[in-house]
């Protein structure tokens, strides 16, 4: 019997501790010809699962152009995240996937690119960062900002120094006021404010904003002052799924059933759904 | 001419279903005031009248409560996937009210678009549906305002009308409900079915219309004020169909399993973050008639609703499909 609900069995390769809570985890299939053959597009996401705990729902985070594994970064909030704390190089995790719609990379060819990332949403930017400069030539002007509360909360730091190396490419690193340390060297205020002061200028650009709805809610005011259409404003968002295939019932925002539809959508898009996400 | 079966025919057959190996399920009382869907094991206790429904519906025979997806061996750091695809029992489900016949091909649409799932196809190409038409209504009942009626043959195999005297008029729509009733009927002149229809009936384009267009109104949080928010509309539903996947863990068997869920719950949809898109009850009534009325005809073509009542019948405080419509016509009423 074809079951949909059955996950591929991924063995760990390497484990990362980013900040206090967060953690990212490397995966390779166990199956060669699984790992052959599969292929994902940046923006989609997977059903991870601890066996014995469950299953969670998060963004492939690592870019679609390398082959050898797949990675994904979670928070510790949970049952089941907690079990995923604890597992350690060589364990064994279910995943189902990829699910979702992915980001439009091709689409986006020729635009300036826009990343504005608040904290655990990094993960789901980091994939379409490293697919765009793997991609140099494709895509124009790119600016990160990327903001977290504290130092402490910032993911992927070290990545933002390897993509302030390539060409045409700005990052902007900031800290909520009062979570800078004495040694903090980027910006202190939050990701919209940071955003604005950069005065970045750019026409007709795509712009990539993932994190908590109220910096969304203060970037699109700025976006809307330099000219961006909310068609060119793209999103992922992140309702709760236990299916990821249109089934269970939880994730539907209006008539969009995110794990399908979603979860990229431009602001357009929302802007026509019930505030139900 | 019409094929009739008496009651007594009707019992003897479901008895020989029953030692024939197939699981026959029925409404049975099983308390005084009680009469549920049950997994009949001798036909004495299937009830054929003096009820208007059963308090349950008939999708948990095609979408068990609780239903294991795989099992695992866990090993050290290794895990051994084991497939639950153990061959399943003919099922035969009789004396289904329409209302819960016709969920089944609503429900076919959900379970079926893009990522085809196969523990609900099995168990549904495994069930046949014969139907009791309804020859009895209550002040809940509203089949006749979602496109159906006591006598509707959708999603059933075999329809039975009764016909006063015992016996009932067999009419069968399928093949498959053919094979089971061959050689077991008479015929007759008798043809007069005895039938009820529900006396409540409002337009469901004025429930769509109102839930779209009111999604913020202080309505939902007034009909919700004294919902304890228990999920009962939801599991007795025929339609409502979302589900969890949970573990149930080393020391419960090691397995992946699917449970019913409901929307009526906090947890539902809390993201990991702490924020809750449907905070107050009040949205996940709402959520719950949008879903039904808006969502799943807009993807699916179809109401999710067959007017079985059981939401506003089951419900503590009487809160359900029809509380909401017969609150919401006046409203549309009123403002023209």
């Amino acid at each position: 019997m074809d079951n949909v609900y059955e996950p591929d069995l991924m063995e760990v390769i390497s484990v990362r501790q980013h900040s206090p809570d967060v953690k990212s985890v490397s995966l390779k299939f166990l199956d060669p010809e699984r790992a052959r053959t599969f292929s994902f597009k940046v923006g989609q996401f997977g059903i991870f699962s601890a066996f014995g705990y469950g299953e969670s729902t998060f963004n492939i985070c690592s870019s679609s152009n390398w082959k050898d594994h797949i990675d994904f970064c979670f928070r510790k909030v949970g049952r089941v995240t907690e079990a995923l704390w604890k597992i350690e190089e060589r364990d064994m995790v279910g995943f189902r996937g990829p699910y979702g719609n992915g980001y439009p990379m091709d689409a986006w060819k020729g635009h300036d690119l826009i990343f504005l990332g608040g904290g655990i949403a990094m993960p789901p930017i980091r994939c379409a960062v490293w697919y765009a400069l793997e991609n140099r030539a494709d895509y124009g002007e790119i600016t990160i900002v990327y903001g977290a509360r504290t130092v402490a909360d910032l993911v992927y730091v070290d990545e933002l120094d390897k993509w302030a190396q390539f060409d045409r490419v700005r990052v902007l690193r900031c800290v909520d006021p009062g979570g800078e340390t004495s040694d903090w060297k980027g910006e202190i205020g939050f990701v919209p404010h940071v955003f604005e002061r950069s005065r970045v200028k750019s026409k007709d650009p795509i712009v990539l904003v993932i994190g908590p709805p109220i910096m969304i809610k203060n970037t699109l005011p700025i976006l809307d002052k330099m000219g961006v259409s909310p068609a060119s404003v793209y999103t992922s968002i992140e309702n709760r799924m236990k299916c990821g295939i249109g089934k269970c019932g939880r994730c539907n925002v209006g008539p969009i059933y995110v794990c399908k539809e979603g979860p990229v959508l431009t602001m357009q898009q929302l802007q026509g759904l019930p505030a139900d996400y | 001419m019409s094929e009739v079966i008496s009651q007594t025919a009707l019992r003897m057959l479901t008895g020989e279903w029953i030692g024939a190996g197939k699981q026959v399920a029925g409404p049975a009382r099983v308390k005084p005031d009680l009469v549920l869907y049950s997994a009949l094991h001798s036909a004495e206790a299937l009830l054929l009248e003096g009820f208007v429904r059963p308090s349950n519906s008939i999708k948990e025979f095609v979408f068990p409560k609780q239903e294991k997806l795989y099992g695992y061996r866990i090993q050290g750091n290794r895990v051994e996937l084991i497939e639950n695809d153990a061959p399943l029992p003919e099922q035969v489900v009789i004396a289904a009210r329409p209302c819960d016949a016709a969920a089944l091909p609503i429900l076919d649409k959900v379970f079926n678009w893009d990522f085809v799932d196969e523990f609900y196809n099995r168990r549904r190409e495994a069930t046949t549906v014969i139907t009791l038409a309804c020859n009895i209504a209550d002040e809940t009942c509203f089949c006749t305002s979602v496109g159906l009626g006591p006598v509707s043959e959708r999603g059933s195999d075999v329809m039975l009308f009764d016909l006063g005297g015992h016996n009932y008029e067999v009419f069968c729509v399928t093949e498959k409900g053919r094979a089971l009733f061959s050689g077991k009927t008479e015929k007759s002149g008798q043809t007069v079915r005895a039938t009820a229809t529900p006396e409540k009936k409002f337009n469901p384009e004025t429930i769509r219309s109102f839930v779209s267009e009111h999604f913020e109104d202080p309505f939902w949080q007034e009909h919700a004020l004294t919902c304890v928010g228990c999920g009962t509309c939801a599991f007795t539903c025929p339609t409502c169909h979302c589900f969890d996947i949970v573990d149930a863990g080393p020391a419960a068997g090691s397995a992946r399993v699917r449970t019913w869920d409901s929307c009526q719950f906090p947890i539902f949809t809390a993201h990991a973050s702490g924020h809750n898109p449907r905070p107050a009850q009040g949205s996940r009534q709402r959520q719950r008639i949008l879903h039904k009325f808006a969502i799943y005809p807009e993807k699916f073509g179809e109401i999710l609703c067959t007017g079985c009542g059981n939401c506003t019948r089951n419900c503590p405080e009487g809160i359900g499909v029809l509380s909401v419509a017969m609150e919401i016509d006046p409203i549309e009423t009123k403002h023209g």
